[in-house]
C-alpha cells in the first residue's frame, strides 16, 4: 500500500514537473542566452492557458484546432514583446530590463483579470474518459495527454535547438556573441526568435496546465519564480538541466506534500533553490554562480 | 549641493503643511508616503548604490513590523523601545542573508534574495503556535510619547502619527546620506561603475556590498515597525513581493543612487495610484504599462528630468556627465 502511494504522488509529480520542465525551458532560452531575468514568464503562461481555454469553450474550437492556433498567437506575443520593449535594452544594466519585464506582467495579469474574469478556466480537451488503472496507480486521460505532448514539445526543442541551422545560430550567440556577429549571424532575428520560442513553450505549459487543472491570473507569478527555481536547480543555460530540474521539483513537491506536510510545499523549492547555491552554486548540470573576481 | 537642500526644502514644507491642509483622507495619504518614502530610501542604498538588485527587501521590512508587533503586545514594550530592537533585528538578518548571497553573480543574487524573502513568508505562515501564522497579529497599540509622567502625545489623531513619520524619514535620510557621503558609500559606488577597477585599488566589493545591505536592511526595519503601529495590523502579507515591488517602483521612477529620488518617487507613485482609482478596474494594467515607460524613457528616473529642463551648457554637461555618470556598468 505504502509503495502505492509513493508510486501515485511520484505519477502526480511527473506531471507537474512537465509543466515545471516546459516553462523552465523556455525561461532557460531566455535567461540563458538573452541574459534576461524574464518576470512577465508566468503571465506568459497563464495566457497560452487563457487563451486555449476561450478557444475550447467560447469559440468551441477542438483541442487538436486550438492548441496550433494559440501557440502561433503566443509566437507572435513574443516576437511584440521582443521587438517592442526587450529590443530596446538589449546592453542594458539588469535592473531596468528586469524591471520592464515586471511591469509588463503587472499589465498582462490585469488585463487578463478584466478581459477573462476572475474564475478559474479549464481548457476542453474531450479526453474526459475513464482514467486508466496500473495496479494501485491511477491516472485520467488528460494526464496521459499532457505527459505525452510536454514529451513531444522537449524532443522537438532539443532537435531545434541541436540539429537545425537556426538552433546552431542560437547556440553561437550564447557562447560567444561577439565572434557569432562577426560571422555574419543576424543577432537582432536570434534574439527575437529565442525569446519567441520561449514565449511558445511557457503558453503551452499553460495549456496543459489548463487541461489538467484550472488556470488562473493570479497564478502568474508564483509560476514564474518557480520557473527561475528550476533552472537554478537545473544549471542555468543548461537545457537538459531544466528539464531534469522541472521534473525533480515536480517530484519533491509531490512527495514532500504527500508525506510531510502541504503547508511548506511550496517552500520546498526555495529550500532547494538556498541549498543548490550554498553548496553546489553550478546547479545539477550547470556553469559556475560564483564571481569570477 | 542643491540635491540636499531640495530635499530640506521638502521636510521643511512637509513640517509646516498642515497648517494649510488637514483632511483626514490627505493625512493618511501623507503618512503612507513618508512610510514609502522611508522603505523605497532604505532598497535604494543596495539598488541605487550598490547596483545589486535585491527582490528580498521586503524580509527586513516584514522582520521590523513582526519584531515591533510581537514585543509590543507579548511583552508589552512601548513603541519607543520596539522601534531600535525592529532595526537591529532586520539589520541581524540583513548581516546573515547578506553574507550568504553577496558572493554570487548578479542574476543568481536577484533569485535567492527573493528566494530567502519567501522561505521565511512560508515559515511564518506555518508558524500557527509561535507566531499565529496567517491570522497575524491584530491591535498593534499605538506609540505613546510622555515626558516625567505628562503624556506629550498619545497618537489618537493623524497628527501625531504625520509628525512621527517625518521624523523617521528625516532620520532615514540622513542615514543614507551619512552612508553615501561614508568611505563605504563611496567605495559602494567606484563597485557599482567599476567592479575590475575598484578591486585594482583595494576595494572590497563584498564587504562594501554588506555594509550597504545591512545599514538598507535595518533602516527598512524601522519603516517596518512604524508601518505595525501605524496600521495596527501585521500579518504574513508584510513579508510577500508586493512590498518590494512597490519600493523598487519608487526607487527607478525617482531616480535610483540619489537622495531625492526616492522621494519623488513615493510621492508620484502614491499620488498616480491614488489618481488611477477613479478606473478602478484598469487601474494596475495602467500603471503596469506606465513603469514599462517610465523605465524605457525615463531610465534615471524623475530627477534626471530637472537636469534635461535646466538645459546646462555643453561644458557643465560634460562636467555632469563625467559626475553623475549613469548606473550602467
Amino acid at each position: 500500500m505504502l509503495l502505492g502511494d509513493i508510486l501515485q504522488f511520484a505519477l502526480n509529480g511527473v506531471v507537474t514537473g512537465c509543466f515545471y520542465a516546459l516553462m523552465a525551458l523556455g525561461l532557460s532560452l531566455v535567461f540563458g542566452l538573452m541574459n534576461i531575468v524574464n518576470f512577465a514568464h508566468g503571465a506568459l503562461f497563464v495566457l497560452g492557458g487563457m487563451l486555449a481555454s476561450e478557444a475550447t469553450n467560447r469559440l468551441g474550437l477542438p483541442f487538436w484546432a486550438a492548441v496550433p492556433a494559440v501557440l502561433l498567437v503566443m509566437w507572435a506575443v513574443g516576437v511584440a514583446i521582443e521587438g517592442g520593449l526587450l529590443a530596446r535594452m538589449r546592453d542594458a544594466h539588469i535592473l531596468p530590463v528586469t524591471l520592464v519585464t515586471i511591469g509588463l506582467s503587472t499589465f498582462l495579469v490585469n488585463t487578463m483579470l478584466m478581459l477573462f474574469g476572475t474564475e478559474p478556466k479549464n481548457v476542453e480537451t474531450g479526453f474526459s474518459g475513464p482514467p486508466f488503472f496500473l495496479g494501485d496507480v491511477i491516472i485520467s486521460q488528460s494526464r496521459v495527454l499532457a505527459i505525452g505532448v510536454s514529451a513531444v514539445a522537449i524532443l522537438a526543442t532539443w532537435v531545434l535547438i541541436a540539429h537545425t541551422r537556426a538552433g546552431r545560430a542560437m547556440r553561437a550567440v550564447f557562447q560567444q556573441p561577439e565572434a557569432a556577429a562577426l560571422a555574419g549571424i543576424p543577432i537582432a532575428r536570434v534574439h527575437r526568435f529565442t525569446f519567441a520560442l520561449g514565449t511558445t513553450l511557457a503558453g503551452l505549459a499553460g495549456i496543459l496546465l489548463g487541461a489538467v487543472f484550472v488556470v488562473h491570473p493570479n497564478t502568474a507569478e508564483p509560476a514564474a519564480v518557480k520557473a527561475f527555481v528550476v533552472i537554478i536547480l537545473g544549471g542555468i543555460g543548461s537545457l537538459p538541466g531544466a528539464v531534469l530540474g522541472g521534473l525533480l521539483l515536480g517530484l519533491a513537491e509531490s512527495l514532500w506534500g504527500g508525506f510531510v506536510s502541504t503547508g511548506y510545499m511550496d517552500a520546498v523549492g526555495f529550500v532547494l533553490v538556498i541549498a543548490i547555491l550554498l553548496f553546489r552554486p553550478s546547479g545539477l548540470l550547470g556553469a559556475p554562480a560564483a564571481r569570477e573576481g | 549641493m542643491t540635491e540636499n537642500r531640495t530635499v530640506v526644502l521638502l521636510l521643511l514644507l512637509a513640517a509646516i503643511l498642515p497648517a494649510f491642509a488637514g483632511g483626514q483622507y490627505v493625512m493618511h495619504l501623507l503618512i503612507m508616503t513618508f512610510f514609502y518614502a522611508m522603505l523605497s530610501t532604505s532598497l535604494n542604498l543596495i539598488v541605487g548604490y550598490v547596483g545589486e538588485l535585491s527582490l528580498g527587501h521586503a524580509a527586513f521590512f516584514g522582520l521590523g513590523a513582526y519584531a515591533s508587533a510581537v514585543l509590543s503586545l507579548e511583552a508589552g514594550l512601548p513603541f519607543f523601545a520596539c522601534l531600535p530592537v525592529a532595526g537591529v533585528v532586520a539589520g541581524l538578518a540583513a548581516l546573515l542573508i547578506g553574507s550568504i548571497t553577496l558572493r554570487l553573480e548578479g542574476h543568481f543574487f536577484v533569485l535567492i534574495s527573493l528566494a530567502f524573502a519567501e522561505v521565511l513568508r512560508y515559515v511564518v505562515i506555518n508558524s500557527i503556535d509561535l507566531l499565529r501564522g496567517p491570522l497575524g497579529y491584530p491591535n498593534v497599540p499605538a506609540p505613546r510619547l510622555s515626558l516625567g509622567g505628562t503624556v506629550l502625545a498619545d497618537f489618537s489623531s493623524k497628527i501625531h502619527f504625520y509628525y512621527l513619520g517625518l521624523a523617521l524619514l528625516a532620520l532615514t535620510l540622513l542615514a543614507a546620506w551619512r552612508f553615501a557621503r561614508s568611505s563605504y558609500g563611496l567605495g559602494a559606488i567606484a563597485v557599482r561603475e567599476n567592479r575590475r577597477l575598484a578591486r585594482a585599488v583595494g576595494i572590497d566589493p563584498f564587504r562594501h556590498a554588506l555594509v550597504a545591505f545591512v545599514v538598507g536592511g535595518a533602516l527598512a526595519g524601522l519603516a517596518g515597525s512604524f508601518y505595525a503601529h501605524y496600521l495596527t495590523f501585521v500579518g504574513p502579507e508584510v513579508l510577500g513581493f508586493g512590498f518590494t515591488l512597490s519600493a523598487l517602483m519608487m526607487v527607478v521612477i525617482g531616480g535610483r543612487g540619489t537622495l531625492l529620488g526616492p522621494l519623488l518617487g513615493a510621492a508620484v507613485v502614491g499620488i498616480t495610484l491614488e489618481l488611477l482609482r477613479s478606473v478602478n478596474e484598469a487601474r494596475l494594467s495602467i500603471f503596469g504599462i506606465l513603469l514599462v515607460l517610465a523605465v524605457i524613457f525615463l531610465p534615471d528616473g524623475l530627477v534626471s528630468l530637472a537636469a534635461r529642463w535646466r538645459r546646462p551648457t555643453l561644458e557643465a554637461d560634460q562636467a555632469t556627465a563625467a559626475l553623475d555618470s549613469p548606473l550602467r556598468p
